[in-house]
């Protein structure tokens, strides 16, 4: 028996779905956070049934891709009931989706979930009477405390199919869609009039004042100005100065490093294993204190601070005040999410283009999340280089990555055939971010980063090992000598940087960290190979991801393009830097 | 086909073939041929409507009015069936030379005041502008307008979306953005932002322009 989570975007599926199953799929306040199908299984007063959780849909006439996801799972055979989760304040959107949802014949349950914020607002709806009229069980809930979901779950067990009041139409007619969804309208607007009940009050929330602010200009822009300043203090300045401090100084400086090289010092006394362990290229020296000791205190601090953001609704409104600038670049403000997202995990984001409506904006996403959106660890990183360098180089490299992206992507948008879809954004409320969300969210990604990354971490500490043990990375080193040191200005000691970017970009930022701070590249140089990493071959993570949702072909083209642009540009920006300085005009 | 409609069809040809900078005799007789299937060029002629002037054809003044006056019916009617009735391209060809003979005076200021004295017909040639339209452009603003023409902070009931592209208004409209439905403008620089039951929509003016919405003043 599969049961079916179905509901308009950001009404709190996958709350339910969690509330049902135990299990935790990513919750937030924006439209388009469940992009992949998740599964399940609840126990409802003793039976087992799995529970299936979708991307918000609209509609059944599937538009965009995550639509498509939601209409292929509704049209297999072994769906035993739907439970469309439904905004109890919003309900002309949720019975437009309910009456669609009738049609296919299938048992429904309407959820009415968010029956706090609806009766807030003033909003009261008969239950009983709606249940009536639609001849299907309705029930409330509260998701976020759990209140109503034994109710929803007795529900569940005696779905039963409803009656339709419209018939289905082929949807390749759309002047007939058109007209159905008109009579649809008029059926909802008459079950509204019937059961729902509305006392406006007059007092105006603070979250909807905020709210306001948040997406008007004047006050839109030094809002986001302090939230950025904010960000940097946090993720920059403290986790990346003083946490990192602590966990690569202290923590594994004075104890972590020296313990397990005494260990090995008096248990081992086979020299490569010794060197393996604890050398210039060992797995405790280089990949363990690299993820765990310089990225780790970073991606926490960064995952708090991005839940925080993502919960509160704050992210979505940035959609109205970049559209302008999207635009000129053959996007809309909606992109403005999978970019965002990109600053926490490429990868995800890339799954998150699939918001987007047509195929260009989709390859066009993908090539910025590429080139010019640094993740999560890497920004971190790169924020924790340049805060000890100067504010100068912090700005050079600013200026430089905002500039590859508006020229790369106006370029790409006149190269790159089709269309950019007219931009239509909802905007969820402004609500107080749950800590307790926030936490379960921060720790399901950081074991996720512990489960992808380390691994990979130990994978490149291992190459580099072996290519050093045999000369090969001396060999490499020579070849890529033009590049590296002629092109880009940089010591030969870089090129094991870019290897180690290859398997995941902020591996390599933190190559450079440490390059950096020990004195071995100077202020130029630092910031060349940090915009070159920034620019540099999306981790292996990403690549997949995107031959996945791209296909071969466009994954492949993009590739090649930002392994060569990257080096070019650094090229470019080396001799720049060099030649201003050469005439006196700046130094970093 | 009576008499009268064939005249006011012909009216009509000649006045689009103006349109286009064709006023010789000869395409003019061809095309009126096209379409009523008889020469009644010379008809219009002895009533009055135009004069022969060696190989140009001229308005004469009531003529200018009256051919004025059909066509504008004829592509308000194509208007109204397309926008508001929703008929395809094909059915509407086929009942707008019908509809505009049986138009009155009032019902067609009726319905150019419903449509916002729309200034194109479907296949994108201009409507000329009735009385009420001048009125409406002057001092009395419309009751149905755009959601770009109203003011931040006045709410409007929608009576019709443009039909341009399908997928955006199927969009809008599972978005709860159907006729009969109350709206709100909240904001329109850098976006529109409209509220719907409880809902914000960020828009882009040219969806904006596209939604129809009888004003209702500030709730």
């Amino acid at each position: 028996m599969n049961i079916v989570l179905v509901g308009n975007p950001n009404v709190g599926k996958s709350v339910i779905f969690n509330a049902l199953t135990g299990k935790y799929v990513t919750v937030s306040n924006y439209p388009g956070t469940t992009v992949e199908v998740a599964k399940g299984v609840g126990k409802f007063s003793g039976h087992t049934l799995s529970v299936i959780d979708t991307p918000g849909v609209n509609s059944l006439t599937a538009h965009s891709e995550d639509e498509k996801v939601t209409k292929d799972i509704l049209s297999r055979s072994d769906i035993s009931a739907i439970v469309q989760v439904a905004d109890s304040k919003n309900m002309k959107r949720s019975l437009l989706l309910t009456l669609e949802l009738m049609e296919l014949n299938i048992p429904l349950v309407l959820n009415l979930n968010m029956s706090d914020e609806a009766k807030e607002r003033g909003i009261k709806i008969d239950i009983k009477k709606l249940s009536e009229k639609l001849g299907i069980d309705v029930a409330e809930t509260i998701a976020i405390t759990g209140e109503g979901i034994p109710r929803l779950k007795e529900a569940i067990l005696k779905a039963r199919p409803a009656r339709s009041f419209t018939a289905a139409v082929k949807a390749e007619d759309s002047k007939d869609a058109i007209a159905l969804l008109n009579k649809r309208g008029k059926i909802a607007d008459n079950l509204i009039k019937e059961t729902m009940t509305t006392s406006r009050s007059l007092k105006r929330r603070v979250s909807e004042i905020i709210g306001r602010l948040t997406i008007r200009p004047l006050s839109g822009m030094p809002i986001l100005f302090l939230v950025l300043t904010f960000m940097y203090l946090f993720v920059g300045k403290l986790a990346a100065g003083r946490g990192v401090d602590f966990f690569e100084n202290i923590l594994f400086g004075k104890y972590v490093n020296p313990a397990v090289a005494g260990l090995v010092d008096n248990f081992i006394h086979i020299g490569i294993i010794k060197e393996f362990l604890i050398g210039e290229y060992g797995i405790v020296t280089m990949a363990i204190t690299y993820s765990l000791a310089i990225i780790f205190p970073i991606v926490t601090a960064f995952f708090l601070f991005f839940g925080v953001l993502e919960d509160s609704g704050y992210l979505p409104r940035l959609s109205i005040l970049s559209d302008r600038i999207f635009k000129s670049i053959g996007l809309n403000g909606r992109a403005i999410l999978p970019i965002i997202l990109g600053l926490g995990c490429g990868t995800m984001a890339t799954l998150t283009a699939r918001i987007l409506d047509t195929k260009k904006e989709r390859i066009l996403v993908t090539l910025l999340l590429t080139l010019a959106i640094p993740c999560s660890a890497q920004l971190g990183v790169i924020i924790g280089i340049l805060g000890a360098l100067s504010a100068k180089a912090a700005i050079i490299w600013l200026a430089a990555i905002l500039f590859v992206m508006v020229v790369v992507g106006y370029t790409a948008s006149r190269i790159i055939p089709g269309a950019r879809s007219p931009f239509i954004q909802e905007i969820p409320p402004i609500r107080m971010p749950q800590i307790s969300n926030i936490v379960t969210k921060t720790f399901a990604r950081l074991k996720w980063y512990l489960k992808e990354a380390v691994p990979l971490f130990i994978l490149g500490t291992i190459i580099l090992f072996i290519c050093d043990k045999t000369g090969v990375l001396r060999v490499i080193e020579y070849i890529s000598r033009p590049v590296i040191v002629t092109l880009l200005g940089l010591p030969g000691k870089v090129t094991q940087v870019f290897i180690l970017g290859f398997l995941r970009r902020d591996y390599g930022a933190a190559g450079l960290y440490a390059l950096s701070k020990n004195g071995l590249i100077d202020g130029v140089q630092t910031v060349v190979s940090i915009v070159v990493i920034t620019l540099f071959m999306p981790c292996i993570a990403q690549f997949f991801v995107t031959i996945k949702e791209r296909g071969v072909k466009t994954a492949c083209a993009i590739a090649t393009f930002v392994f060569i642009f990257s080096f070019f540009f650094g090229g470019l920006l080396n001799f720049m830097l060099r030649y201003l300085i050469a005439h006196g005009v700046a130094a970093v | 086909m009576e008499h009268i409609q064939k005249i006011e069809e012909a009216l009509s040809v000649v006045w689009e073939e103006r349109e286009k900078g064709i006023s010789g005799k000869d395409s003019l007789r061809a095309s009126i041929i096209d379409k009523v299937k008889e020469d009644t060029l010379e008809d219009l002629a002895r009533e009055g409507y135009i004069t022969l002037n060696k190989d140009a054809v001229i308005f004469t003044r009531i003529g200018e009015i009256k051919a004025k006056d059909i066509t504008r019916r004829q592509r308000l009617a194509e208007r109204l069936l397309m926008d508001v009735l929703e008929l395809s391209r094909k059915e509407m060809d086929s009942s707008a030379c019908e509809f505009e003979h049986i138009l009155s005076k009032e019902v067609e200021e009726s319905i150019c005041t419903l449509l916002a004295h729309p200034k194109e017909c479907p296949h994108g040639l201009s409507i000329p502008p009735g009385d009420c339209c001048v009125k409406a452009n002057g001092y009395l603003e419309s009751i149905v307008v755009s959601v770009s023409k109203l003011n931040p902070g006045e709410a409007g009931k929608i009576v019709y979306v443009l039909t341009r592209g399908h997928p955006q208004l199927h969009k809008l409209m599972s978005l709860g953005v159907v006729p009969g439905t109350v709206i709100t403008l909240h904001q329109v620089f850098p976006s529109f932002v409209i509220q719907v039951e409880e809902t914000q929509l960020a828009l882009e003016k040219e969806l904006a322009d596209e939604i129809y919405v009888k004003r209702l003043g500030r709730l």
